[in-house]
């Protein structure tokens, strides 16, 4: 294994940190050291620059305030936080809005809530993974307490429409709080709250998906919101998350937000070789589905499936030449069932199983690319050869 | 999951891959006996060919020869696969001695496997019992029931198999059941897996949830439906007057301006709407819907009626 041969297409697993982002942290582990909490003087640098970085943040996200955001450890704190504040400040009601194919940090979350008396309704979605609209009017009652919907799909990056999806829900019942998991697109999309997405009560995202270190995370939290903290303790982020601020992971976020804003531009070039690679993966195999292609989808991001093989042994094969990509397929769970989104999305079996994701980011290059194109066509080819789905001799899968 | 697997496993999957000389893998020409286990519902999947030397007199005594096979699944499990022809390829076996192999001797020829994919070595072990049981059938011998192969037998001794994808009988599951005090059908899956992969043992008769219903009574898994407000009678006059008013009032209206309205649902009085035709592109559309449509809706069915543009 050659770190520096490394081709990394799995940028929506995580993302490397900009060297930017480090040098914008060093002197918060060294010089800075100190608890912004503390009176003296030293400490007010530390302080003065958590509150920077939260301006800068509430002006990525188009917040109306700064205090709207709350420092957590991780995307998925934030939605934790985010779904039982919520259940906790409206006790009356115990009905939960989400979708089939949000990510565990949700669906779990959710699943784990059914335990404990409250009812969830989990939107389905087309073959495309498309959300009917009907269908979330359908289920809104007058005991709903929050609606809870991704922005992107981790797997397949298809985008859900969370404006109208927010104003159908707050025009409906007001009282009804919109939370969404905004963790694959903060970064990749311009989110501006104030002018895009007035509806949103509620948004979680986290910084190591945009370049930022792992460990630090978002929540959103519009003023006015009914929503009660979950960490209790000390004053910290005006009482909504008590825990001595994480100081040098704050400024590097802050760093990698404004540096994302910058590089809006190049989502571009990441969906020129994104398509490319879709065009000749077409072209050159047969039997294959792109994943919610019909869709508008992050730009970042394919979902493949290639019928008759299984997907972790094509990551395993990749791997050999150093390519990283990951499988929402079967085996790499641990369990045999495939990725719940792939299976909402009605994918059938013999597709399911061989599906991988790749996702791209700021530091991928034409070689990338071309090292992909040209490894993969024959490792599918000889996964084919061994599957008792396929028959090689006329390039057609067997029965099942 | 990280990979944890052996060089051997490593080995043995890449030497598949690249179809290096002396491995196993393929279609055999007409074979002795043929064994099959998993599908691709569960997401791994074995073939197994046998090229057997027939005995003149005494088929106890056929060996088998080759031995090939075809897999869909895992890296392990295209491991185990090869691990398992080698073996029986090496030891000039008697169909009955290669019943011998067990999983834990391909767990063991691979120098282990990660506890997730013993499955994968569990596969090879089936398939290759139901090669045997072909053979069996064929040279009309009687297998010795202590192996455990062939799903005839497993019925037998094991109870009937409920869940194919993760091999649970109705005795194992009824068994969980009762002991964990399984309640619903996720529990069930959480607890043994079953009914965790294609799902198709859930609401098959005699399946798991016939299964809870015998143990926990025929109450126990039911859900309380929710009742929505919508169903009384009140409300469903109240959806026709509406109707009736936008296709008797609003929509002429629209219409004479090139516009149309498309109603997508109508719920607690709430009437969720689009301005389609001319209106759609129209400034004045939002004002349209609150001034004029809402309004009307107000004033000629029911003064808290809302319309929502989606």
């Amino acid at each position: 294994m050659n770190l520096n041969e490394t081709i990394y297409l799995d940028n929506n697993a995580t993302t490397k940190i900009d060297p930017t982002v480090v040098t914008a942290m060093q002197p918060f582990f060294t010089d800075y050291f100190f608890n912004p909490s503390s009176l003296y003087p030293q400490a007010q640098t530390s302080r003065y620059a958590i509150e920077t970085a939260r301006a800068q943040i509430a002006s990525f996200l188009g917040a109306n305030k700064d205090n709207e955001i709350i420092f957590t450890g991780s995307a998925t704190e934030s939605n934790n936080s985010a779904i039982r504040g919520v259940l906790q400040a409206n006790p009356s009601r115990k009905h939960i809005i989400t979708t089939s194919v949000e990510h565990p940090a949700i669906f779990e979350l959710c699943k784990d809530l059914e335990r404990f008396g409250y009812s969830v309704t989990y939107l389905a979605v087309n073959e495309n993974g498309e959300l009917d609209i009907k269908e979330l009017i359908n289920a809104i009652r007058p005991d709903t307490a929050i609606v809870s919907i991704m922005h992107a799909n981790n797997e397949t990056g298809v985008i859900f429409p969370i404006e109208q999806i927010s104003r159908i829900v707050k025009l409906t019942d007001n009282q009804i709080i919109f939370h969404t998991d905004a963790t694959q697109t903060a970064g990749k999309l311009t989110i501006n709250l104030k002018a895009n997405f007035p509806y949103i009560d509620l948004l979680s995202f986290s910084g190591h998906k945009l370049h930022a270190p792992k460990g630090i995370g978002v929540l959103y939290c519009k003023a006015g919101t009914r929503w009660r903290p979950s960490m209790i303790g000390g004053h910290q982020e005006h009482g909504k998350r008590a825990g001595t601020e994480n100081v040098p992971y704050i400024i590097g976020l802050a760093q990698a937000c404004k540096l994302a804003q910058e590089h809006l531009q190049t989502e571009n070039q990441i969906q020129d070789m994104r398509d490319r690679l879709e065009i000749f993966l077409k072209e050159q195999i047969k039997a294959i589905k792109i994943n919610g292609s019909g869709n508008k989808r992050l730009s970042s991001t394919t979902n493949v499936s290639f019928q008759g093989i299984e997907g972790e042994s094509i990551i395993y094969a990749l791997n050999e030449h150093n390519i990283c990509a990951s499988t929402g397929s079967a085996c790499s769970s641990g369990s045999l069932a495939p990725s719940h989104v792939l299976q909402a999305m009605k994918v059938p079996f013999s597709f399911a199983h061989g599906s991988i994701r790749f996702s791209f980011g700021r530091y991928n290059s034409e070689n990338d690319l071309q090292k992909v194109m040209q490894v993969l066509p024959n490792i599918v080819k000889s996964l084919r050869k061994i599957s008792p789905f396929w028959d090689s001799n006329n390039e057609t899968p067997t029965g099942f | 999951m990280a990979w944890e697997y052996t060089d051997k496993t490593k080995q043995l999957f890449i030497d598949a891959l690249s179809n290096k000389a002396g491995t196993h893998l393929g279609v055999m020409e007409n074979p002795d006996a043929i064994g099959e286990d998993g599908s691709i519902v569960c997401g791994d999947a074995m073939k197994i060919f046998l090229k057997i030397n027939k005995h003149s007199s005494d088929p106890l005594q056929d060996r088998i020869s080759a031995v090939k096979y075809q897999t869909f699944g895992c890296t392990s499990a295209i491991a185990s696969s090869e691990a398992l022809c080698a073996m029986i390829e090496a030891k000039n076996l008697t169909p009955i001695e290669a019943l011998k192999i067990t999983n834990q001797d391909i767990v063991d020829y691979l120098g282990g496997l990660p506890e997730q994919k013993i499955h994968c070595s569990v596969m090879g072990a089936e398939a290759l019992g139901a090669a045997v049981s072909d053979w069996a059938k064929k040279r009309n011998v009687n297998l010795p029931k202590a192996t455990g192969h062939g799903d005839l037998q497993k019925e037998e001794e094991e109870g009937r198999l409920v869940c194919r994808c993760f091999h649970h009988s109705d005795l194992f599951l009824k068994k969980k059941i009762k002991e964990m005090k399984l309640r619903t059908v996720e529990d069930v899956v959480n607890a043994t897996k079953a009914g965790g992969g294609c799902g198709s043992c859930i609401d098959a008769p005699g399946g798991i949830r016939d299964l809870l219903r015998e143990i926990n009574g025929k109450d126990a898994d039911s859900e309380a439906p929710y009742h929505c407000a919508d169903s009384n009678t009140t409300h469903c006059n109240l959806n026709e007057q509406i109707e009736r008013v936008i296709a008797n009032t609003v929509r002429p209206a629209l219409q004479s301006h090139g516009g149309d309205i498309e109603i997508i649902k109508i719920k607690d009085k709430t009437v969720y709407c689009t301005l389609t035709g001319a209106c759609s592109s129209c400034l004045g559309a939002q004002f349209t819907l609150k001034n004029s449509v809402e309004k009307q809706l107000q004033d000629l069915v029911d003064n808290t009626i809302k319309v929502i543009d989606i």
